[in-house]
């Protein structure tokens, strides 16, 4: 009996200890077990990780595209301090990075990029195997385009973890760039340049900025559907002339709603170029016939309007101000923070102001890119 | 009944013998379970004489037995018994004495472990509005049910095809069936094997002693300090597929001299297991009970008992990860936090049980009882939350192969526009080679913490929330049983339940960071001009003008209480006369739920107490209710309307025994039963609002059986016919054609479940104590109706589409009417067969079983049924889409072998020594998919803008080979 109970206790220890051992002790269940602090990366030691002397300029990375996007080969590095944060969301996917020769769009490719890549933080790209392009003048760096037939444009985002781990290391958070103020002139002549020009992707400030009057918008009434070019059935835009009642910097999906149901669009025209169908308050069934208008389904009933309301999403809004001669156009993402945030009455008023963000470039013309909100961001003379 | 005719007819054969002089001789004893010595009702003891049976008995209710007029001779005497191993032995009997046997013990079928809430690892269903229930199958005095319950119980076979909910468990003569959901609480007393071993139950649609049951089977676990078995045991388990080890002990008095009894059960779960990383246990149990035996009429019974612990569970996965990771059972829940695997997704519970018992049985002809049953404490389930940041699930969908080269059935199509085959490759490479990769093939936990840390303002990014579903479970029980005649027996009772079921949050663990922000992130999203909308608690913001800042342990996103009254009374009343007994139940109820909102969220202000609307203080705008679609104001807070039902339920059982070892009988019943609360709010945790039209579900079941059992062979055909309908649920999913969050009613979901099952265990004759056995479970578990759904966004209660029809929901059907397929009940196969071999010899058992699965489906996403989605983009609905998007997958067949092996040792007379073991899937088949469901996304940003394409399912699967061994002894 004695041996029995022996044996039996003998196997429940033996099980024990195996358990404790090989299966219990590795596995967290709650209490203090934190992770070491991740240590951002020196200069220093990237050089030597990178084995080499010195790092490539933003200029001298630019001027490897002609006119076609480029696929960076060979030990290239470029370093560059944060300029932008997606906080606000009207950056997003996004970082801006700058150093004393230029500024380049860093296609990412994800969200929430502020929690690690702060604003004035250095940071260093591995440009080999990433592709070098431009999206209507402006420089980005990403990696190479889908090959899709709807795909547009020359790069895509490097989005992948691992490719971002691979590509982009953190340094040290630093005095964050003073943005460059900028005037008619120098848009002017950055315009010129195109592409060359190294004040694409700056932190600027564009002083003395007035009111427009005048935006453009363009919406998918059914942006499920087809709505590029070829498909004017789907596209309704705010331009020409005029602010269209719009007084906010953009609009989120309820504020889209909201300045529908006002009627303030109501004379928008379905269409495009040469081809309009009509205000928005009529029907598909009243404008188009065959595939097209079978494509509507059961919204070819609906008026414009009401399938805008339906199908109701987030949309961009810009702004036209002036600068002497110059148009600069500031647009802004609906699904910003500040998207519903009105324009300052002065502002509409006509009153100068002091707007700080990206200058960007869109086919020819300047754009700019609010980064905070504009409370902060633009400020009344 | 015929024990008592049995033995009455045995006196007057024994007392005519006196007459007739006519042998004199006999034997009589006792039947007892070997553990405890409690008597064996219902034993069969077949007397030879060498190759002819003289006699044939059964074991009365105290498990006496007498079998007379037997000559002066050498006899044996076959003892069988459900559930336990036969046993002979030899009787001399001599001078014309009746042999007193005294005690004939037998010894329980021990397998590894009785089928329990364990035999399934938690699949955690994410909130997909799928459930993971599986049905538990009790062996008692059921050949069918006593292999299927065993064989089955991992590929989560549910008996006709039914559902979880639709299983009545009661524990000490109270329905314990989970108030909001309808589940089975087997995990209230998971690990107490012990103290809730002994149970009574009834298949299909059968009435019972302790309630009224439903159309699935009911089950009654005693629970009293009485009924555990007598006597100190100790076991100590380990397996390979969920645990390491189980340490368990229990203790029972039995009833003493003195009037009491006593009970108490503890045990461990511990460790991980070889399948599934991330999945542990560190759970505990323990039981206390006590029985008080006033006199013979009154006997008190007290329990207190509970489950405490945590278990990690595991995740569904696509098909493609599996495939990338090579392994079926890989868990994206899990990760590495500082060298040690962590579960993102763990159960932390510790939910008491108090049950206080009046029995009482003033004569023979009435017995009655009264029990009190209070369920309370805590049952959280962790998880990752976040704000601002980037999704950290490694299996998200951006994060697989497939997002950047699309492919349909394993064809590139271009269609779907992703084409980057670098990275695609760059994808791949990284799920390939996992082990120097895990910080992307697994939660990465040190990203999270640093992320936190380079916060300044000290503001989480990523914390890990625990979300509790606290039940506050009040159940009172009146049962009774009276004889008025002979020929007739009446159960019956009343029965009431307040439930309160809290639902919150709190933080559990800050990752490293100060503190959250208590504002709705998806919000945030689309009102972020608006900071009222983003409030989880409105009500702080007026008052501080900013939301709250959160710490570890406090509340947080939500909080509400799920109220639920039910009243109900029941009677049964059976006829007997002579071989033929018919019962007729009914059943009657009240049942009624409403919604509690205990904070105010800024999505669904409502109005305030003044019924005035509020005015933010921050911007001085009035703040906008919104309203349902009957015009009244939608809100978080306050109480929601109640929802309120007549239930009721009628019961025909007829039962003819023929020749004493063969059995007749059939039962019919008509149920009409209350949707459960988690089918009728639309999203419980933001608003009041509720499904529309509701309405109750109705059942008529029906079966006939045919039952043989003497001999050593115990038989069981039964053929069955059940429809369901008006039937709804709500399931909440991101739909992408809004791109939002949305929540789908479906409404007028209707079943039909038909099928035979049979059971077997018979001697093969060949072999002395050799048996064949085996199950065949073969069924057609059908949807036979069009159903409705209407569809609203979660953030604003717009209603999206009303009462549109979703036509594919019960079949696949082209253009020209050709049906396709017809469309299923998911998630246990309809074809189930088992068929193996049963030695039992000198304590020793071996069993050898091979399974054969077929016929089970995936549960289906009534989105991708609509003609919406079929239609997709340019609304012409193609053969080729109908299809492609509502076609039901069908799972592979699946075969599957079992071995048990058993033995025990008695030792001095007194003590119990024995092993049993069991390797379950033998031939490894790491392929067996045993559940999953369909995503509720589309993919709808294609090049042609025609069509949509379904997101990949997600599944889960049987473990490979695995192993269990028990060691157990006992004195």
């Amino acid at each position: 009996m004695k041996k029995t109970l022996i044996l039996f206790a003998a196997f429940a220890a033996l099980v024990s200890c195996k358990s404790l051992k090989e299966e219990w002790d590795p596995v967290f269940t709650f209490g203090d077990n934190e992770p070491a602090y991740s240590v951002p990366v020196s200069r220093e030691a990237i050089l030597e990780q990178a084995g080499i002397e010195e790092f490539t300029t933003i200029a001298d990375l630019k001027k490897l595209y002609k006119n076609n996007p480029v696929v960076i080969t060979g030990n290239v590095w470029i370093e560059g301090q944060v300029t932008t944060s997606d906080q606000s969301g009207n950056i997003y996917n996004e970082l801006y990075i700058q150093d004393k020769t230029g500024a380049i769009d860093l296609k990412v490719g994800r969200s929430a990029l502020y929690n690690e890549y702060k604003v004035g933080q250095r940071v260093y790209v591995k440009c080999d195997g990433l592709t070098l392009g431009s999206y209507s003048g402006l420089p980005q760096l990403g990696f190479q385009a889908d090959d899709t037939t709807t795909n547009e444009y020359e790069t895509s985002y490097i989005q992948l973890q691992s490719l971002v781990d691979a590509h982009v290391f953190r340094g040290f958070v630093e005095t964050p760039i003073a943005p460059l103020t900028v005037n008619e002139a120098t848009i002017a002549a950055a315009v010129s340049a195109g592409y060359t020009s190294d004040l694409w992707g700056k932190l600027v400030t564009v002083k003395g900025l007035t009111y427009g009057n005048q935006i453009f918008a363009l919406f998918y009434p059914n942006p499920n559907m087809a709505h590029k070019s070829g498909n004017p059935e789907n596209r309704v835009f705010l331009s020409d002339s005029g602010v269209w009642g719009v007084d906010t910097w953009a609009c989120t999906k309820s504020k889209f709603v909201e300045y529908l149901n006002a009627g303030v669009w109501d004379t928008a025209e379905v269409g495009s170029g040469a081809t309009r169908y009509g205000a928005i308050t009529g029907r598909p069934a009243d404008y188009l016939t065959g595939e097209v208008l079978d494509k509507f389904g059961m919204d070819m009933y609906l008026s414009y309007k009401e399938i805008m309301i339906k199908y109701a999403t987030a949309n961009y809004i810009s702004h036209y101000f002036t600068l002497g001669g110059q148009t600069v156009q500031v647009r802004t993402s609906g699904y910003s923070k500040f998207a519903d945030s009105p324009l300052d009455s002065e502002i509409l008023a006509g009153k100068a102001v002091d707007i700080t963000g990206i200058l960007g470039t869109y086919n020819g013309a300047a754009q700019f890119t609010l980064i905070d909100d504009p409370s902060i961001s633009v400020v009344l003379q | 009944m015929i024990k008592r005719i049995t033995l009455a007819f045995a006196a007057l054969l024994a007392a005519a013998s006196l007459f007739a002089q006519e042998p004199t001789g006999g034997v009589k004893g006792t039947v007892v379970d070997r553990n405890g010595r409690q008597p064996v009702e219902n034993a069969r003891l077949v007397l030879m004489s060498g190759a002819n049976q003289l006699a044939t008995v059964t074991s009365a209710q105290d498990g006496t037995f007498l079998i007379p007029g037997l000559p002066d001779g050498v006899y044996t005497l076959v003892i069988e018994a459900p559930d336990f191993l036969e046993n002979q032995v030899q009787v001399t009997v001599n001078d014309g004495y009746v042999k007193n046997m005294f005690n004939l013990s037998l010894t329980a079928v021990q397998r590894v472990s009785e089928v329990d809430e364990d035999n399934f690892a938690a699949f955690d269903m994410e909130d997909s509005g799928y459930s993971d229930n599986p049905t538990i199958l009790f062996g008692n005095n059921d050949v069918f049910n006593s292999i299927a319950g065993y064989n089955f119980s991992t590929v989560r076979f549910r008996a006709r095809g039914y559902s979880s909910e639709s299983q009545d468990v009661y524990l000490a003569g109270v329905k314990l069936n989970d108030a909001i959901t309808g589940y089975s609480p087997y995990s209230l007393w998971s690990g107490l094997n012990e103290a809730m071993r002994s149970k009574d139950s009834v298949n299909g649609a059968e009435m019972a002693d302790f309630g009224f049951g439903g159309y699935n089977g009911a089950t009654n676990i005693f629970g009293t300090a009485s009924e555990v078995r007598k006597g100190l045991r100790g076991s100590v388990m380990t397996n390979s597929s969920l645990y390491r080890l189980r340490l368990m002990a229990s203790y029972a008095t039995g009833l003493m001299d003195n009037g009491w009894a006593f009970a108490a059960n503890v045990s461990a779960r511990l460790g991980g297991n070889d399948w599934t990383d991330g999945v542990y246990y560190r759970s505990f149990a323990y039981y206390l009970g006590a029985d008080k035996k006033i006199n013979d009429q009154h006997l008190l019974s007290f329990v207190f008992f509970a489950t405490p612990g945590q278990r990690g569970a595991s995740m569904a996965s696509t098909q493609e990860v599996y495939d990338l990771m090579g392994d079926n059972m890989y868990n994206s829940n899990w990760g590495y936090q500082n060298g040690k695997v962590r579960n993102a997704r763990v159960r932390k519970t510790h939910e008491p049980v108090a049950i206080v018992k009046w029995t009482f049985t003033p004569s023979d002809k009435f017995e009655g009882s009264l029990t009190a049953l209070y369920r309370f404490g805590k049952n959280g389930y962790t998880a990752l939350d976040w704000y601002d940041a980037q999704d950290p699930r490694p299996d998200y969908y951006r994060n697989l192969p497939s997002y950047y080269y699309g492919m349909v059935d394993g064809v590139y199509e271009p269609d779907l526009n992703r084409n980057n085959y670098d990275k695609y490759l760059i994808t791949y490479n990284t799920w390939k080679y996992a082990d120097i990769n895990s910080n992307y093939t697994h939660l990465d936990w040190d990203r999270l913490y640093n992320i936190n840390r380079q916060q300044e303002s000290g503001r989480a990014k990523y914390v890990q929330e625990e979300r509790r579903t606290d039940q506050r479970d009040l159940n009172l029980a009146f049962n009774f049983k009276a004889r008025p005649a002979e020929w007739l027996t009446l159960n019956g009772g009343l029965n009431a339940r307040i439930n309160r079921t809290e639902y919150y949050k709190v933080l559990a663990d800050l990752l490293g960071a100060e503190y959250f922000v208590d504002v709705d992130n998806f919000a945030e999203r689309e009102f972020a001009s608006a900071p009222y909308k983003l409030q989880n608690d409105l009500e702080y913001y007026m008052i501080n003008g900013e939301a709250q800042k959160i710490h570890k342990g406090d509340k947080y996103g939500y909080d509400y209480y799920a109220q639920v009254r039910n009243y109900g009374a029941w009677l049964t009343g059976r006829f007997v006369a002579g071989p033929f007994s018919a019962t007729l139940g009914g059943r009657i109820g009240y049942e009624s739920f409403w919604r509690e909102g205990l904070v105010r969220k800024g999505l669904f202000p409502g109005l305030a107490p003044n019924g005035n609307k509020m005015i933010d203080p921050a911007t001085g705008a009035v703040i906008e209710p919104t309203y349902e679609t009957d015009g009244s104001v939608t809100t978080s807070i306050g109480r929601s309307k109640k929802a309120q039902f007549l239930t009721y339920a009628g019961k025909l059982n007829l039962n003819l025994v023929l020749g004493g070892n063969m059995r007749i009988y059939g039962n019919v019943g008509y149920f009409n039963d209350a949707p459960k609360f988690n089918q009728v709010f639309l999203s419980p945790r933001t608003r009041n609002s509720m499904v529309d039209n509701l309405t109750t579900a109705k059942t008529f079941a029906s079966d006939v059986n045919w039952q043989y059992s003497g001999n050593g062979i115990n038989i069981r055909a039964t053929g069955y016919w059940a429809k369901i309908w008006d039937q709804s649920k709500v399931m909440s999913a991101y739909d992408d054609l809004q791109n939002a969050f949305s929540n789908f009613a479906i409404s007028g979901i209707n079943q039909r479940h038909m099928g035979v099952e049979l059971g077997f265990k018979i001697p093969t004759y060949l072999v002395p104590n050799l048996s064949l056995q085996g199950v065949l479970a073969l069924g057609e578990y059908v949807y036979t109706s069009t159903p409705m759904m209407t569809q609203t966004v979660d953030n604003s209660a717009d209603v999206v589409m009303s009462d549109v029809y979703v036509p594919y929901w019960s079949k696949t059907m082209l253009s020209d009417g050709t049906v396709t397929q017809k469309h299923y009940v998911p998630s246990t196969p309809q074809t189930a067969a088992s068929l193996g071999l049963s030695y039992n010899y000198n304590y020793w058992f071996i069993d050898a079983d091979v399974e054969y699965f077929d016929r089970a489906y995936l549960d289906m996403n009534p989105l991708y049924r609509t003609d919406y989605a079929v239609a997709g983009l340019d609304n012409e609905i193609t053969d080729k889409e109908v299809l492609y998007m509502t076609t039901q997958e069908k799972f592979k067949a699946a075969w599957l072998v079992n071995l048990s092996v058993g033995k025990s040792w008695y030792i001095q007379r007194k003590y119990q020594l024995g092993f049993s073991a069991n390797v379950k899937n033998l031939l490894n088949n790491k392929s067996v998919k045993t559940g999953g469901y369909e995503q509720t996304r589309l993919v709808d940003n294609t090049a042609t803008k025609a069509r949509y394409y379904r997101f990949d399912s997600r599944y889960y699967y049987n473990p490979g080979i695995n192993y269990m061994l028990n060691i157990y002894f006992r004195f």
